[in-house]
């Protein structure tokens, strides 16, 4: 786990001072150990939650079989994998980045649809009238606008009111899935929808391009966004700031950096992030919007991010593992007959393991 | 329609007083618990279980009680012993919540509730208004009209809730006098737990009167965000708990009358209520925080 924390080299020598000595601490043991430490509690949670299935009367041989047999049965239902892991991940960074400035994003849920709603206004305004790919661009860019300012309604709530914005961006959520509820029910809603209420069908313009099966692009795009928030984090000016605010907030005060600002380019970046995977999933794979789409996505990427103390390389491996249980989850209902959403007893049992017995340091709370 | 508002207040509101009470004990402790959601969720769906299988409403509740106190014992456990971050500990709860009731709650969908009856208060609720709003309800609303003077009193006026809140004060004053905050705070957070899930049982056994998946539908984060506007006083958990779900009944009884308005518009007005009531009182209310939260909203993450 801590292989990879060497700090950066900024200019800022007296600030670089006071993160080294909140980062390094005295008892940090070797990669190695910490890695085993991860891999033994993740197996203790599959021991708990096969203890979960016994008592339920669930053959959990058969239960693992099903979940296996969804992910592995061919390219598909590996390319579903792929194709979940891509708004989760986005998710998970827009939990990461503003936790690398010490804040709590736990809006992901409301900046996805809030995305969603951005693209599907920006493709409404253009009414097929520019060429696929600059339409694409464009409602990438609708909906992570629309998204960072949803999440910046949580940042002025911070600066002007000092409400936490671990509430605001809470509550928010409830707003953004009634926002998307009132369009899709209303204004937005296709009359030539039969049964439940959707918005119209987008077009092939507005469509993502598929790479195979039912893959699109975005997971590729995901991938990238991680490892582009991974560089600028240890690499730019910016990232160093960020890092300072969040270990040693009286550190970037002392070095005069402007905290406001700090704070809402986390937040409104992050919301940003998940406002792209909203995008993604409408153009990629929904293509259309739907009232109780993407739900619980957002939560998912917080634990995702959690999982791996919110390391955006990192966040990968931790959203395919979340987004292959999802996905087994479907197993789970089809073959054994269970709601498929039992595996959020799985993923909560991963992080409660990684959370109380991965990590090398355990900071008593009651200090 | 005024008298509606505030029966439907109070009838909608008990399962978040509880849940409200719950949070404010753990956070007097010095504990945040954001799996107060789950708790309920497991309260809701052990009463109603118990419930039907025993046929009996109160060993429903109880059942509902040790359900939530269940699931806070693993918040506990792994804060206060190994050192977790309370925030995503507590997320993890409520998902552990949501998962394992989906498990085992599948085959209780919509099957017969053996519920709570409205018990009128006799004479009392003869009393014009105020009879109709407060003494016609199930047993389980005039248990949490008890149960906030008695937190409150307890919190305020015994020398264990005094450790309580020293520990959520000043955990290191407490452990230079040889006492442990950590006992208090397992009490608290197991405490806080319970009253989450007599919470969730009142909602699937006297409100709602049935079980669906994720019923609880963020009842248990509104509770944790109402904290903060009640100041952590229990006493004002019930006016926040009240004025949400008035909210609620307000919206309900617009669209009874069909006033034309969006449904999703008028869904909205509780949330905003919470927010623009939070946004105001956040400032006045930082310093009835127990100190020792300033420590819980840090995110330690890791270095790139």
């Amino acid at each position: 786990m801590t292989s990879l924390s060497a700090p950066t080299e900024p200019e800022h020598t007296e600030t670089r001072a006071a993160v080294a000595a909140e980062s390094a601490g005295p008892d940090q043991p070797r990669a190695g150990t910490a890695s085993l430490r991860v891999a033994g509690s993740m197996i203790a949670a599959f021991f708990v939650f096969t203890l979960l299935l016994l008592a339920k009367g669930v053959d959990p041989v058969e239960a693992y079989r099903a979940m296996w047999d969804s992910v592995t049965r061919d390219a598909n239902s590996f390319g579903d994998v792929l194709v979940r892991l891509t708004p989760y991940l986005l998710a998970a960074l827009a939990t990461a980045l503003p936790a690398r400035a010490g804040l709590l994003n736990i809006g992901g849920e409301g900046q996805i649809l809030l995305g969603a709603i951005g693209a599907m206004a920006m493709a409404n305004a253009l009414g097929q009238a520019v060429p696929r790919y600059p339409t694409l661009v464009l409602m990438a860019i609708a909906a992570m606008v629309s998204a960072a300012l949803w999440a910046g309604i949580a940042v002025a709530l911070r600066q002007f009111t000092g409400t936490s914005e671990a509430i605001s961006t809470l509550l928010l959520n409830y707003l953004a899935f009634l926002a998307l509820g009132w369009l899709v029910f209303g204004r937005w809603k296709d009359p030539g929808a039969t049964g439940f209420p959707r918005s119209r069908i987008l077009t092939d313009t507005e469509r993502l391009p598929i790479l195979f099966g039912r893959v699109h692009v975005g997971v590729v795009v995901a991938v990238i966004a991680a490892a582009l928030l991974w560089a600028a984090l240890r690499w730019t000016p910016w990232g160093f700031r960020l890092t300072v605010l969040g270990r040693n907030p009286e550190a970037a005060r002392r070095a005069a950096f402007s905290t406001g600002k700090l704070t809402a380019s986390a937040l409104m970046l992050g919301g940003a992030l998940a406002g792209l995977a909203g995008m993604l999933q409408v153009t990629g794979v929904e293509g259309q919007l739907r009232p109780q789409m993407m739900a619980g996505y957002g939560f998912t990427g917080v634990l995702a991010a959690w999982m791996v103390r919110h390391h955006p390389l990192r966040a990968i491996a931790s959203s395919f593992l979340l987004a292959a249980i999802a996905i087994g989850g479907n197993g789970l209902k089809i073959r054994a007959g269970l709601s498929a959403a039992s595996v959020n007893i799985l993923m909560a049992l991963l992080l409660l393991a990684v959370l109380g017995w991965g990590t090398h340091k355990v900071k008593a709370a009651t200090t | 329609m005024i008298e509606a508002i505030c029966i439907g207040a109070v009838r909608g509101g008990t399962s978040i007083v509880f849940a409200s009470l719950g949070e404010t004990v753990t956070e007097r402790s010095g504990v945040v618990n954001l799996g107060m959601e789950g708790s309920m969720l497991a309260g809701a769906l052990a009463a109603y279980a118990v419930g039907i299988e025993t046929g009996s409403v109160w060993l429903g509740a109880a059942a509902g009680m040790a359900a939530g106190l269940a699931l806070s014992l693993v918040h506990a456990f792994l804060v206060l012993v190994r050192g977790a971050n309370q925030i995503a500990t507590g997320l993890a709860v409520t998902f552990l919540g949501l998962g394992i009731t989906a498990l085992y709650g599948q085959s209780y969908v919509s099957q017969g509730v053996n519920a709570f009856e409205v018990v009128p208060v006799p004479i009392l609720s003869d009393i014009p208004f105020v009879g109709a709003v407060i003494f016609n309800h199930d047993p389980l609303t005039y248990l949490s009209f008890v149960a906030v003077p008695l937190l409150w009193w307890f919190l305020f006026h015994t020398s264990t809730g005094l450790r309580l809140r020293a520990s959520g004060e000043g955990p290191g004053v407490l452990s230079a006098m040889g006492i442990s905050p950590s006992a208090s705070r397992w009490l608290a957070i197991s405490a806080g737990g319970a009253l989450a899930g007599l919470g969730g049982a009142q909602l699937a056994t006297a409100f709602a009167r049935t079980w669906s998946e994720d019923m609880v539908a963020g009842r248990g984060f509104i509770a944790v965000a109402l904290v903060i506007f009640a100041g952590w006083n229990p006493l004002l958990t019930i006016v926040g708990a009240y004025l949400f779900s008035g909210a609620v009944a307000f919206q309900l009884e617009l669209q009874a009358n069909g006033t034309g308005i969006s449904i999703f518009l008028l869904d909205a007005i509780p949330y905003v209520v919470v927010i623009v009531v939070l946004a105001a009182l956040s400032r006045r209310r930082r310093h009835a925080a127990p100190a020792a939260l300033d420590d819980v909203f840090q995110v330690d993450a890791t270095l790139v």
